[in-house]
């Protein structure tokens, strides 16, 4: 079942990359193709040192060096404050294509628009800004938020036997993902009325701050049915927490994630057991495309922005876990 | 008197929260509470430590950090248990070592030496263990792991028993050795016990080396429990200043000289308490913390007024 999943999530990707080329007329590029000669790319994610920003950063590094532009990744290293700062310094530079990874929908509004307006194509990747751009790449957290709280209506809700009480762990309250994934999911969860949210509360991405917040839910809330934590990484601590309260089989711990090895292990460990990840390896790959595409003059005829949404794939603990879905560095 | 005050408002909340919140008022919560206190209680016995001794500590999460950083990596690349302990006291102590001479000889401010210390510590540690990165999980497979993250006896957490183990040390240190009562008087007049003939220095030593260990017994305690050594904590997080509250919430005023183990739980026990309260009421975490902010403010206006200075003070300036 889940090869057969991850056959069709790859011949999607084939046909979606075959498509790009086929809608822009391109033809395969060629290492020291005169269209890249001197082009600049640089990145600035919210954070190196984590599989997710390592992950695309090598994938998007290969097409640089295959194709002979220049690739350089500008570190914010969690610090907003310093990405804003970033950012307009390399705006200053004049690159190519700027690939950004936006922290909040708001922050680097500004930027974004700055850059677009001085010829700078920017790929927002996985996390979007609320001011359009050129092109993203990433997940759809609309899609994400939606199945999940479908999932746990089916595992919590009517004729489940079980309480129907939701914890949400997200990251930031205003972190683009979060504020998306929990639209969409209390838009299901209204829908159904013995769904009851007794949780909400964020994490700042910190897998301490989530364990100690399930620790706390979990005493005023023992019959709790599910946990929604919005990244795996910090969702390892909300599920630790659920371990060390004796309440693994009870308790159903979901997140999202870049679905790198490490998800794969909590899953099979028992730390956590339902992960959408979204491929953060296969992201790297279709930001590789994007920016191979933006350099050879792409763009929509609208001037609209260009989408590609990551497939996902789904891994869940028990019979159906699957550890081929994971990706190692 | 702030003390007091603080002891106040604690059993109140106490009071208020178990009407007002569903499942406040149970043993399972107080469990909570106590586990989910443990490491800010025990940094807050070592950051106590210092600031009696009319010092500050600004690198102790970097601290607390970099020796679970280094305890995890060698124990996830199979050194054994015992080494991975060894090698992490022993780059403690250096830590630790580093601040006092700092401080003591080169006679830097305790606050700009270990901001700058801090700064260094989680540059450093990054690059050469985790090649820039800023996390590593932790697995519980490993038998110190689960053991500190385990239960000691039925209802006592190992994280709780090593809190009060440190309690019971820090009040000894404080009251019953000389260590303390030099600590207590480089507070009171640091120029007075310099002039007196008293061992300042290897004194400053000893209390920066103290706090450098209870950063490794929390590091270790927190990142057993969460699963994963994480320098956000250091960056983004505002662990630093929950300890900075509880010491000064307590009663421990910041230019030093006075304080023990009954100010640090008293100022523990508000913002224990008050964090719980706010977690089991759905604040949301900025909420939480312009609450926390709120409080200390409010606290060290209280504290001004209470303790108004006086020619002695004065001449002691501040930090």
């Amino acid at each position: 079942m889940m090869s057969m999943l991850t056959q069709h999530i790859r011949k999607a990707g084939i046909a979606l990359i075959a498509s790009a080329c086929a809608t822009f007329g391109l033809a395969a590029p060629t290492h020291a193709d005169s269209k890249y000669a001197g082009k600049k790319v640089v990145f600035v994610p919210i954070a190196m040192g984590i599989s997710l920003t390592e992950g695309w950063a090598r994938r998007m590094q290969e097409h640089a060096e295959i194709n002979g532009y220049s690739f350089e990744v500008r570190d914010a290293a969690f610090n907003t404050g310093a990405m804003a700062e970033l950012l307009t310094k390399v705006i200053s530079e004049k690159p190519d294509v700027l690939v950004v990874h936006n922290p909040t929908v708001q922050l680097l509004a500004r930027q974004i628009k700055q850059a677009e307006a001085d010829g700078i194509k920017v790929l927002q990747i996985n996390l979007q800004s609320n001011q359009p751009s050129t092109a993203f790449v990433g997940a759809s957290w609309q899609r994400i938020g939606r199945e999940v709280a479908e999932d746990i209506v089916k595992e919590c809700g009517e004729g489940s036997g079980k309480s129907g009480k939701v914890a949400i762990i997200p990251g930031g309250l205003t972190a683009a993902d979060s504020v998306i994934m929990n639209d969409a999911a209390f838009k299901v969860f209204a829908g159904h009325k013995e769904i009851q949210v007794v949780s909400n509360q964020a994490s700042d991405w910190e897998p301490e701050k989530a364990r100690q917040i399930t620790a706390t839910v979990l005493q005023q809330h023992p019959d709790l049915c599910a946990i929604f934590g919005h990244w795996d990484v910090h969702t390892m601590g909300a599920g630790n927490a659920v371990k060390d309260a004796g309440k693994a089989d009870s308790v159903l711990v979901y997140s999202t994630g870049g679905g790198d090895d490490a998800a794969c292990k909590a899953v099979e460990d028992g730390i956590q057991d339902r992960i959408w990840s979204y491929d953060a390896d296969g992201q790297g790959r279709d930001a590789g495309t994007m920016i191979d595409l933006l350099l050879q003059g792409a763009g929509t005829t609208d001037g609209s922005m260009m989408v590609v949404e990551s497939p996902l794939k789904i891994i869940k603990a028990g019979p159906e876990f699957d550890a081929s879905l994971c990706w190692k560095m | 008197m702030l003390e007091r005050v603080v002891a106040v408002a604690a059993l109140v909340l106490v009071v208020v929260f178990s009407f007002a919140i569903d499942g406040f008022a149970t043993l399972g919560n107080l469990r909570v509470i106590l586990t989910n206190s443990a490491s800010l209680a025990i940094l807050s016995c070592g950051m106590a430590a210092v600031i009696i001794s009319r010092g500050l500590d600004l690198s102790l999460i970097a601290q607390m950090i970099a020796g679970a950083l280094v305890f995890s990596f060698l124990v996830i690349g199979g050194t054994s248990t015992g080494i991975s302990m060894l090698v992490a006291l022993g780059a403690m102590l250096l830590l630790g070592v580093m601040n006092a001479w700092l401080i003591a000889y080169v006679e830097i401010p305790a606050m700009l030496a270990t901001l700058a210390s801090s700064m260094f510590i989680t540059g450093l540690f990054r690059n050469t263990i985790l090649d820039g990165g800023f996390m590593i999980l932790l697995p519980r497979s490993n038998p110190t792991v689960a053991f500190l993250s385990g239960d000691l006896l039925p209802g006592l957490s190992v994280s709780v028993a090593l809190m009060l183990v440190i309690f019971a040390f820090t009040w000894l240190l404080l009251t019953a050795t000389t260590t303390g009562r030099i600590v207590q008087a480089m507070g009171d007049n640091f120029q007075a016990a310099r002039l007196s003939g008293l061992p300042v220095r290897t004194t400053t030593i000893a209390v920066y080396v103290f706090a450098a260990l209870t950063a490794l017994l929390a590091g270790l305690i927190t990142s057993s429990a969460s699963g994963a050594v994480d320098f956000r904590t250091v960056t983004n997080g505002t662990l630093l200043f929950d300890v900075i509250l509880v010491v000064v919430l307590g009663g421990i005023p910041l230019r030093g000289g006075r304080g023990s183990v009954r100010n640090i739980i008293v100022g523990l026990a508000l913002i224990a308490v008050l964090r719980n309260g706010m977690t089991l009421m759905n604040f949301t975490t900025q909420t939480q913390d312009m609450l926390k902010g709120l409080i200390l403010i409010v606290a060290i206006v209280t504290d001004n007024y209470l303790n108004p200075r006086d020619a002695e003070t004065d001449t002691a300036g501040d930090l």
